[in-house]
Order: structure tokens, then sequence, then C-alpha cells
């Protein structure tokens, strides 16, 4: 067990990583989300919480994610589709988790089996729809100081009627 | 009786338990494996890939002898009484290496032999499914051989032993009874269990604990408890949440699942293990139970016992220490006078100076108490003053 010790004289232990090679491939993910989500703020120590933040990222780089990449990289399509299908689970719950995944979805896009295919559409769609909700709130920011600065006669009228027409161009365009 | 007052709660700092829990993480032997006597067996604990190959070789072996001269003998060690060991150094009851023989072409052991290979026969089927199996289920796959579950039940440590492994590993388990709560979560195959959020009934130790994994806990002690009415004080009390713990019972001795899993906890978990037993001499024999292990499973104690497992309470000592009323504390019977003799006759008692003045002074008071006995000063003594004191205080055998 990985020992980690609290100011009070407390102590959380976690089991360590190495452990976690014969977990289930999905199981590592699920396990860095409930001590992220139940546990973390319990322990009541900021010092212990950000080092055990530190251990769980190492488990998500040196662990979970290898072990899904080694699935999603082989040739067994059942293996693959299972585990696309946690991938799915894990990222509708939290997408930030399976993004070191991205850049494998890419190639299962193109596979030739269309559950593959499907599957690594439907995240690669959530993906994009999130950057696309990121990008939206950037221009809607943008065209907020563009209104102030025509409110206030810093900009000319065409001048904000451009930026406010990309704007809605975007905002429809889904 | 008398309630306590809803006074406000005083807070202990356990600060000897806090120190003892210090002292095993920093222990960095405490992680090796036991290290067992040359003239004692060695046991594993295997998984399922490694006990079927094991099965494999002793059937190969088999085979060979009847090959060779058409009368084929198996031989594992003796479970008699003269070849149970208590190894000083490790604190275990052990098994010595004396060898029994069994022979395949003889009157007296032929009805053996039979069960012992319909034994092995099932738990090939239990390791090729990947399945388990309680005692009593063994015993009913075939009853007209077995005729009494004790025939199976003996075949089943003779097979065990045979493999030089622990029953568990051969997917023959004890049926569940014990349970655990507080400060520890667990997987189960692909599930994480929280154990402080299972009621008060917490979880039931699975005897199938290949499939469970220690995962992560802030406890700071274990605790044991012989009563399931004390078990279920401390649960209404919610006791690990002002004092980080984990708290299991088996309802008496522990089975193997139960001292098997503290086993685990213990090892993994590296904290300081107590036990709160009835203040009598079955009391003490349950402790002892968890410290040593029972003779008759001495070839697997390296994977049951807690050597370092320490008698909390109740003590004789405490009777007059808290106060219990002599309303309270029963009279020894003739049972219970035997019975602290032959404890004191122990070794590991003799070598405890503690423990037998303890069981010195009971036999001179002839007093014995129960857990519940403590009630008496009002249902919250037990967690608001008599374990939070003496964890505080290092009260303890």
């Amino acid at each position: 067990m990985k020992v980690f010790r609290k100011a009070d004289g407390g102590i959380v232990q976690l089991i360590d990583k190495n452990k976690m090679m014969e977990w289930p491939i999905e199981l590592p993910l699920i396990f860095i989300e409930y001590i992220k989500n139940n546990k973390l703020e319990s322990y009541n120590d900021k010092d212990v919480e950000k080092k055990i933040e530190e251990y769980l990222d190492e488990v998500l780089k040196d662990v979970a994610i290898p072990r899904l990449i080694d699935v999603l990289e082989g040739n067994n399509n059942t293996e693959i589709i299972e585990a696309l299908e946690r991938i799915d689970n894990i990222a509708n719950d939290n997408l930030d988790m399976a993004r070191p995944i991205k850049p494998y979805l890419n190639d299962l896009a193109n596979n030739k089996n269309k559950e593959i295919t499907k599957l690594a559409k439907g995240i690669l769609e959530l993906f994009r729809k999130e950057e696309r909700r990121k990008e939206l709130n950037k221009k809607r920011k943008i065209m907020k100081e563009k209104e102030e600065e025509f409110l206030n006669g810093k900009i000319t009228p065409e001048e904000y009627a451009i930026a406010r027409k990309e704007y809605l161009e975007f905002r429809d365009n889904r | 009786m008398k309630i306590a007052k809803n006074s406000k709660k005083e807070k202990w700092d356990l600060l000897s338990t806090k120190k003892l829990m210090k002292k095993l993480l920093d222990e960095t032997h405490n992680l090796k494996d036991v290290e067992l006597p040359n003239d004692t067996i060695k046991i594993d604990d295997l998984n399922r890939k490694q006990a079927l190959e094991r099965l494999y070789e002793l059937i190969d072996d088999l085979i060979e002898k009847i090959y060779a001269n058409g009368k084929p003998v198996v031989e594992l060690p003796s479970r008699s009484n003269s070849n149970i060991i208590w190894d000083e150094e490790s604190d275990l009851l052990l098994l010595g290496k004396q060898i029994q023989k069994k022979y395949f072409h003889s009157l007296t052991s032929v009805a053996d032999i039979t069960r012992l290979m319909r034994v092995l026969e099932i738990i090939n089927e239990l390791l090729l499914k990947d399945m388990h199996a309680t005692k009593r289920e063994i015993f009913y796959t075939d009853v007209k051989l077995f005729q009494d579950q004790k025939n199976s039940d003996k075949s089943l440590e003779d097979v065990a032993t045979m493999l030089y492994t622990t029953r568990n590993s051969t997917h023959v388990v004890a049926s569940a009874r014990g349970s655990c709560v507080g400060r520890l979560r667990i997987r189960d195959r692909n599930d994480i269990i929280d154990l402080e959020g299972l009621g008060s009934g917490g979880w039931g130790i699975s005897p199938m604990l290949d499939n469970i994994e220690i995962i992560e806990s802030d406890a700071e002690f274990i605790l044991v408890v012989e009563k399931d009415a004390a078990m279920m004080r401390l649960a209404e009390a919610r006791f690990w949440r002002d004092y980080p713990c984990i708290i299991l019972t088996a309802q008496g001795v522990g089975n193997v699942a139960v001292r098997m899993f503290l086993k685990r906890l213990s090892k993994e978990l590296r904290l300081p293990v107590f036990s709160l037993v009835d203040s009598d001499p079955y009391g003490h024999y349950i402790h002892s139970v968890y410290m040593r292990g029972s003779k008759r499973l001495s070839y697997e104690s390296p994977f049951l016992a807690t050597p370092d497992i320490k008698l909390l309470g109740v003590l004789t000592r405490d009777l007059d220490k808290y106060k219990v009323p002599g309303d309270c504390r029963l009279d020894m019977n003739k049972t219970d006078l035997k019975r602290t003799r032959e404890l004191l006759k122990e070794d590991f008692v003799k070598k405890n100076k503690e423990w037998a003045k303890d069981l010195e002074l009971s036999l001179k008071l002839k007093k014995k108490a129960e857990i519940q006995a403590l009630s008496s000063h009002g249902f919250e003594f037990l967690t608001e003053k008599y374990l939070p004191e003496k964890l505080t205080t290092g009260d303890w055998i």
C-alpha cells in the first residue's frame, strides 16, 4: 500500500499502482474517479490531497491509459468494442478522464468494423462538442468586449456588425 | 440501569494507539513474510493456475507410482498433535515434518483414499470452472461415499496439506459468518465497496477472498469484537467516524474467512490490531485463536494468524478499574476454572507475563463478565469512555 501521512498524525493508504496491472482494464479509471469524487475532500489535509492527486495522475499515466491503449492497438475486435464501450461510459461522466485516449480514436473511427467505427465516432463527437462549447465561451467573451467597445465609440458600427455576424454564424453552425 | 447523561462528548486523542501505528508503519521488516523454521512445513497461498499445476503434479506422481509398482501411496504431512509445533520466533502454531502415508491397496485406508481422490476430482472441477464451494456443498456432492461431513472435511484438509497449500486456494471456502465496517474500501471483482456506507450491518466478509482486494483506507487501527451485540453498539455509534478504525466480528471464534481477512488487513495495512472479548476463558481463547491459529488448522497458521494482535479487553483487572457492579459479574463455573488453568499452561501465555497475571487474577476472583456488562454505566460507555480511554492510555495486553 502507498502510505500518505497527514499533519494530524492520521494516515491514508492507497493500493500500489503495480497491483492494478492485473485489474479489468476500466477499473483503474473507475478507482481514480472514485477516490477523486468520494474520498479526497474527506481527508481534510490539503497537502495529502495534493500528493494523492499526483499519485492518481501517476496511476492514470502509468497504468490506466497504457492498459487501454494496449487493447485499442490490438487486433481483437471484441476486446476493442468492450474497451470502447467502457471509455464511452467514462467519457460521458468525465470527459477529461478519456482525453489521453483521443488520438487512438481517430484511427478507430476509420476501422473496417462498423461497431468500432460507430463507438469511436460517438466518443469523438463528445470531444467535438466539448471543444465547441469552449470555443463558443471564448467567442461570447470577445463579443461582450466588442459590444462595450462599440457602446464607448471605440469601434465603428461596421466593425461591430462584422464581429456580431461572425459570432452568430459560429453559434448557429452546430 | 443508569443511562449516560447527554453531556458533551469527551474527545480522546488515542495517543498510545497512534504511537503503535507509527511504529508498525516504520518497521520495514513487518512487510516480509514469516520465516518458518527448518523443521516445519511451508504452505503456499496459490492462485487458481498455480493450484491446478500443483494438483496435476500430484496426479502425475501417482500415475508414475502406478506404472512403477502398481501400488501407489500418497504422502502428506501428519496433522496429529505430536506434529504441531509452537514456534516461539514467529509466535505461531505450525506443522512439523512428520509424514503420514496412505496406501491405495490397504483395507484400512481404502475408504479414506477413495474419498481423498473424489475430493481431488471435485477440486479440479472447481478450479477449472473458477467456482467456489462450501465444505457442506462438498459433502452433498457424494453423500453415499462421505457418509458424514466429518469425513469430507477431513479429506479436504488432507488434500490441502497434500498440495501444501491453504484450503482457500483449493476454492473450498468456509460459509460466510462475519462482518466488517469502518474506514475501508475494497474491490470485489469489478465492484468498489465502501465499508462506511453499508449501514449498521456492514459488509458480510466474503469467504471468496481471492476476489477481494484492499484498495483504500484511512483507518488507524483494527478492532476485532467477539460479540455481535458489541458490534451493533459500535456500528450504531458510528465509532469509526470519531476514531478512525476498521471493525470486524465473527460472532465467536473467528472462522477461516474472518481470520484470513484480518490477516490480510493487518499485513497489508500494517495497523495495530486489538481484540475486544468477554472477560472469561472462552474470550481469551478466541483472542488466542486470532493470535496464533488453531491446532486443527496449524498448517495454515501463517495465512490465518495475526501474532501482533493485542488483547484490549475486557480484562479481569478492568472489572474493578471500571467499577463493573457486582450484579454484572458472574461466578466462574468448574469448566471456566479448568479452561483458565489450561490456558495458563500454554507456552504463549507463560511467555506473556501480563496475560498470565490477568488470568491468575480471574482464578483468584473466580469472576467473569460479558462485554455487555459495561452497559451498566450507560449504553454509550463502551464507545465514549471504555474503548477510547484504553486506546489512548495503551491499556492492553
